[in-house]
């Protein structure tokens, strides 16, 4: 069938760093991806003070007493933002990965498991979604529907799901036409333990790789829409929206939006290794 | 290693000079990770005007000395080596890259297996020519030379516009372009069917006859070899065990490896099995083909080729019939209807009787579901039966036995065994419930001769053992003979000639069936220099 | 190829149609009662009621898209609902600044990316520490690389401003400084355009040069290793003249689709950018939109860059066709 604007690159897995490591190297990546998300999750714990409230004199400089991070602009203690905004970033991108997952891998699985008719209208309907912008897209849905975290996220699946659809399709249509399929049907194998034994198995793998090679370009996108104000509103804190309402503070603090956004910067090169490990140890290279 | 090598004195005495001279080659690569010794103290020595033929079975090691021989060991895997390689006085291995590359233009040509993939896919026939003539007046001349008809027209043409053979000839022009001393031809003939095998054999030789060049003819069939080549050296385990006079080498082969090598060579005149009497024509028939016609749509719309076209055939109950023809023929596409893969579009196709039809893949490791142990894909075919789990395991066991092997290999996964051990599995899994006809398609194209043969007396056991009836696809005439106790030749889609193996061998009715049997490499061994 | 091109021309057709359809609905579902923002807040129910009739907003949902639909091909947007202009004529005078920053941006982002794949590939000392810094570059946010770029080379070195065009005047005809101020001349406006423009063009070009030359450089390593490249060899032709006519031109396709799937994700880098650096933009004018709902002017972005995303993956797959005769045959 031909597609067209399918970014055939786009499509096929690869390491982020193209770095190539030990397995040791790649099981401690992966313990500091376990790492982050344990921090994330216990983000409200961890913070040593309430992250809406002003709690200490302001603009205090990193690694002042009492603040680590120091303070913003009205006084809030910048450790406690940044932990409860890794915690909303982090958990938003798992799970608009998750959710893309399902949704895409769903569509892209019944397509290359059916076929002919099935397969050529799912197919043209995700392509005709990659040949959007996607972030373009994102912004105006999200600006359609009015800013907020939940509609953000939204946004973001409907443009991304499409990715895995495609990925997950090819890899069941390659599986497909392997003669274990055939020979297992010869076999009078049903169709549904043909799926669930003979093909479902084989995806598994790219599901994973493609999905944690995906969570760092999640984390950018989301913290871009939140500096434009799409995210979460105020006074909750957010990264990419903490940034971007300090920048008049550029040159006198540069802390107080800086620090938001290198903790944006620590997420995504935590995901993007640790994608990369995940990917190593899957693949079963080294 | 010095960095040029001098002629060694020890091949002085030859009357002529040689063109390429290999002397205690040892070498070793890095593979998946670990150091590997793949060629190991190798001296041979090519003469002017000569066609040597080296043969050995796939990871003998004879593609990386042809490799070695062009300078173009792959660097990822970190080659380390002794001795030398030279090809007109230059070190081939600890030579710098412009002076291999120097003689890689001045007096090397290269024929490669893969005719797909060979050709830059991007570039014109004619560009890819002109980067060695220099000239497309040139390139028309020696397209024409190699037997491209059109060659003016051709220069026009992508590589995927041509088929295999026009394309390996194609490969054989760029070699012969630069007037090279040799030409270094890596299994040139084992992507390509019969007749255009002896089509391509015929033309190095006469490459050779025509511009003087050795020819270097790398194979791992010992026959091919014997065609064209004036001396044979055999390659086992990364070291040259025999090298001699092609009569000599075949009529009186001096080591073990040689002898074994023969010996597992299917030939026509191989004794073929006496268990099996052919069954009386009152017999029941098992499988029943009447005009069928199985059509698939092509790249233009409304247009449709029949790669089985209008085909009959009664196959008795205890038979085994042999489909021999070239790739394709339809023989696949017929095999596919009868295990019910596939449907005719118009005609029937029909398994008469209960036990239905079960089938074995030219390639074993990808029918197999790479994630599943050997245990579960045979358990697979006993589920419905409710049978208790002691039950399920002994009889896998039992399955594997049978196809000899062990019960270990039950817990194992396709990708940790062997070509002939998945072979077996797949085997193991179309019999641990007899069916009552086994397809074959092309079930030992895969493997190396001495495997091949040992599978096909397993199929044949199985036969007995089941008294099962066998359908047998397969492109080689020597096979079909063994296997079938007839034999049907495929051309174009329809069955050309149906018959006895003896009817059909020595005495074929149909044009195509002469042109596949006169194509059929047979040992003859010739005495060196006889053209 | 005649057919080939009727066919791409074709889905390109049927995309921009969709897209002009998600933008109409968008707007549709969106909260905001364009009727009542266009007479203002205190104006009478019957007033707003005159303005619904005048703009159409009862009719049918497919009238209304109808008339969308038509606006946009004939260059009728709808009217901003902050800055009360048409938003085609908004779009013409951000749009120049923007396509000035974003082809910059991707010119650099191509020059990267062949550097940092070609140093990988043919193993150019340095190669590795280059390739280090991209990496960890191209994990941080645009907005973080923009602060950090105006804290260093503004703030502490005062090498680069911090943000604008600069203060020349265009003078025509194209709207893009570095273009039109070369054009007539003008070496002093020139320089300064062109140095107004580094900091926003790098920041913008990481992301998509780091994504870009890893594709490259897994295509040449994949296209060294083919069984043609080996024939080329064999001929002996020079290592220059195997990349340049055997590597490099297998190689570009599957660059250039991730070339152009980058340019997607550059629109929307842009506005950030822009909004960092006051690049006066049509990202900084859909930044200062969205606060206000006004999605008049949303959709009109949305629409514009769009369409031009779509149209260059068309050219993409066009040429793809030409570097690789057998896309055509597919």
């Amino acid at each position: 069938m031909s597609t067209t604007f399918v970014p055939r690159a786009r499509l096929r897995p690869g390491t982020v760093s193209g770095l190539d490591i030990a397995r040791p190297v790649n099981l401690a990546l992966v313990g500091v991806l376990v790492l982050v998300t344990l921090v994330a999750a216990l983000a409200r714990v961890l913070a040593p003070y309430d992250p809406i409230q002003p709690v200490g004199p302001l603009n205090l400089p990193p690694f002042s007493p009492g603040h680590l991070l120091g303070t913003d602009s009205i006084g809030r203690d910048l450790l406690s933002r940044t932990l409860v905004g890794v915690q909303s970033s982090w958990f938003s991108a798992l799970a608009v990965v998750a959710v893309g997952l399902v949704v895409g891998g769903t569509v892209g699985v019944v397509a290359g498991a059916s076929g002919g008719r099935v397969d050529a209208v799912l197919m043209r309907v995700t392509d005709l979604f990659l040949a959007l912008p996607g972030a373009l897209v994102a912004i105006a849905i999200v600006a359609a529907l009015g800013p907020g975290l939940t509609h953000t996220l939204v946004g973001v699946v409907i443009v991304w799901w499409p990715y895995y659809a495609r990925i997950l399709r090819g890899e069941v249509k390659a599986l497909a036409a392997r003669p274990h399929v055939e020979a297992a049907r010869l076999v009078g194998t049903g169709r549904f333990r043909l799926l669930s034994r003979h093909l479902l198995p084989g995806v598994v793998p790219t599901a994973i790789v493609t999905a944690s090679l995906d969570v760092g370009n999640v984390v950018l996108l989301l913290a871009g829409l939140s500096f434009l104000g799409l995210g979460q509103q105020a006074p909750a804190p957010e990264l990419g929206a903490d940034t971007s309402r300090a920048l008049s503070q550029l040159l006198s603090q540069w802390w107080v939006p800086g620090i938001p956004g290198l903790a944006v910067l620590v997420l995504t090169l935590v995901a993007n290794l640790g994608g990369d490990a995940i990917r190593n140890l899957v693949s079963g290279r080294r | 290693m010095s960095a040029v090598a001098t002629q060694p004195e020890t091949v002085r005495h030859e009357a002529v000079e040689p063109v390429a001279t290999v002397e205690g080659f040892s070498l070793s690569l890095v593979r998946d990770g670990a150091r590997t010794e793949v060629l190991h103290d190798v001296d041979l020595v090519i003469r002017p005007g000569e066609v040597l033929g080296l043969v050995g079975e796939s990871g003998s090691g004879k593609s990386v000395l042809a490799l070695s021989l062009l300078g173009l060991l792959p660097q990822a895997s970190r080659p380390q080596s002794t001795g030398t390689v030279s090809v007109t006085g230059v070190d081939m291995v600890a030579a710098d890259e412009a002076t291999r590359r120097r003689v890689r233009r001045d007096a090397l040509g290269a024929i490669f297996q893969d005719p797909m993939t060979s050709l830059n896919p991007t570039m014109r026939v004619g560009r890819q020519l002109r980067e060695v003539t220099h000239d497309d007046d040139e390139s028309v001349r020696l397209l024409e030379t190699v037997g491209v008809r059109d060659a003016t027209l051709r220069l026009r043409v992508y590589p995927h516009e041509l088929s295999g053979g026009l394309r390996q000839r194609v490969m054989a022009a760029i070699a012969v372009a630069g007037r090279p001393r040799l030409v270094v031809a890596d299994e040139p003939t084992t992507a390509l069917d019969v007749t255009v095998q002896a089509q391509l054999l015929d033309l190095l030789r006469e490459l050779r006859d025509d511009f003087g060049c050795s020819v270097l003819l790398i194979t791992h069939d010992l026959a091919v070899a014997d065609q064209i080549a004036d001396r044979l050296a055999v390659m086992y385990r990364g070291e040259l065990v025999e090298v001699g006079p092609a009569a000599q080498v075949v009529r009186a082969p001096q080591h073990d490896y040689t002898r074994s090598l023969l010996a597992s060579r299917l030939s026509l005149g191989s004794p073929r099995d006496e268990r099996f009497a052919a069954p009386g024509a009152d017999a029941p028939a098992a499988v029943v083909v009447e005009g069928a016609r199985r059509e698939f749509g092509t790249r233009r719309r409304g247009q449709t080729v029949a790669a089985v076209d209008g085909v009959d055939l009664r196959i008795a109950a205890g038979e085994a019939l042999a489909v021999v023809g070239e790739s394709g023929s339809g023989k696949s596409t017929l095999l596919r209807m009868i295990a019910g893969l596939d449907r005719p579009t118009s005609g029937t196709v029909e398994v008469v009787g209960g036990g239905g039809a079960q089938m074995v893949f030219q390639d074993a490791g990808s029918s197999l579901t790479p994630w599943l142990t050997v245990g579960e894909t045979l358990a697979e075919r006993l589920r419905g039966r409710r049978l208790p789990r002691a039950d399920v395991r002994a009889r896998v066991e039992d399955a594997l036995a049978v196809v000899g092997l062990g019960p270990e290999v039950a817990r194992a996964r396709p990708a940790q065994l062997s070509g002939g051990q998945r072979q077996r599995v797949a085997l193991a899994r179309a019999t641990i419930v007899p069916p009552s006809v086994l397809l074959c398609d092309e079930p030992t194209s895969a493997l190396d001769a001495a495997l091949a043969k040992s599978v096909l007396a397993l199929i044949r056991d199985l036969r007995a053992r089941f008294g099962m009836t066998v359908v047998f696809v397969t492109h080689d005439l020597a096979v079909a003979r063994l296997m079938g106790d007839r034999i049907a030749v495929m051309s174009a889609g329809r069955v050309v000639e149906v018959g006895p193996p003896d009817q059909v061998i020595d005495d074929p009715q149909h044009d195509y069936t002469r042109s596949l049997l006169a194509a059929v490499p047979e040992l003859v061994g010739r005495t060196e220099g006889a053209a | 190829m005649l057919r080939f091109l009727a066919r791409r021309l074709g889905a390109a057709v049927v995309i921009l149609l969709v897209l002009s359809f998600v933008v109409f609905f968008l707007q549709q579902v969106s909260p905001g009662d364009p009727a009542r923002a266009y007479v203002g807040a205190n104006a009478s129910t019957a007033t707003v009621d005159a303005e619904r009739e005048q703009l159409g907003l009862d009719d049918p949902f497919f009238v209304q898209y109808g008339r969308f639909l038509a606006g946009a091909v004939t260059g009728d947007l709808g009217r901003s609902l902050r800055t009360r202009h048409a938003v085609t004529d908004d779009l013409q005078t951000y749009l120049p600044a923007t396509a000035e920053l974003v082809l910059a941006a991707f010119g650099l982002a191509l020059v990267l990316a062949a550097l940092f794949a070609l140093s990988a590939t043919r193993r150019w000392p340095g190669a590795a520490p280059l390739r280090g810094v991209l990496l960890v570059l191209a994990s941080a946010p645009p907005f973080l690389l923009a602060l950090v770029g105006i804290i260093v080379f503004f703030g502490r070195l005062g090498w680069l401003p911090a943000g604008g065009r600069g203060d020349y005047v265009d003078p025509g005809p194209t709207g893009m400084l570095v273009l039109d101020t070369l054009l007539h001349g003008q070496t002093d406006a020139f320089l300064d355009a062109v140095w107004h423009l580094v900091l926003p063009a790098t920041v913008l070009a990481i992301a998509p040069a780091v994504a870009i030359g890893r594709i490259f450089r897994a295509s040449l390593d994949g296209a060294l290793e083919t069984d043609y490249v080996r024939t080329a060899r064999s001929k002996g032709l020079t290592e220059r003249r195997v990349l340049a006519h055997h590597v490099v031109r297998n190689s570009v396709g599957p660059t250039l689709a991730m070339a152009g799937l980058q340019l997607g994700f550059m629109f929307a880098g842009v506005v950030v950018v822009e909004q960092v650096f006051s690049w006066p933009g049509i990202g900084n004018y859909l930044a200062a939109s969205i606060p206000v709902a006004d999605f008049p002017a949303i959709a009109g972005v949305t629409l514009v860059l769009g369409a031009v995303y779509v149209l260059t993956n068309t050219l993409v797959d066009l040429l793809q066709a030409v570097c690789d005769p057998r896309v055509v045959a597919e």
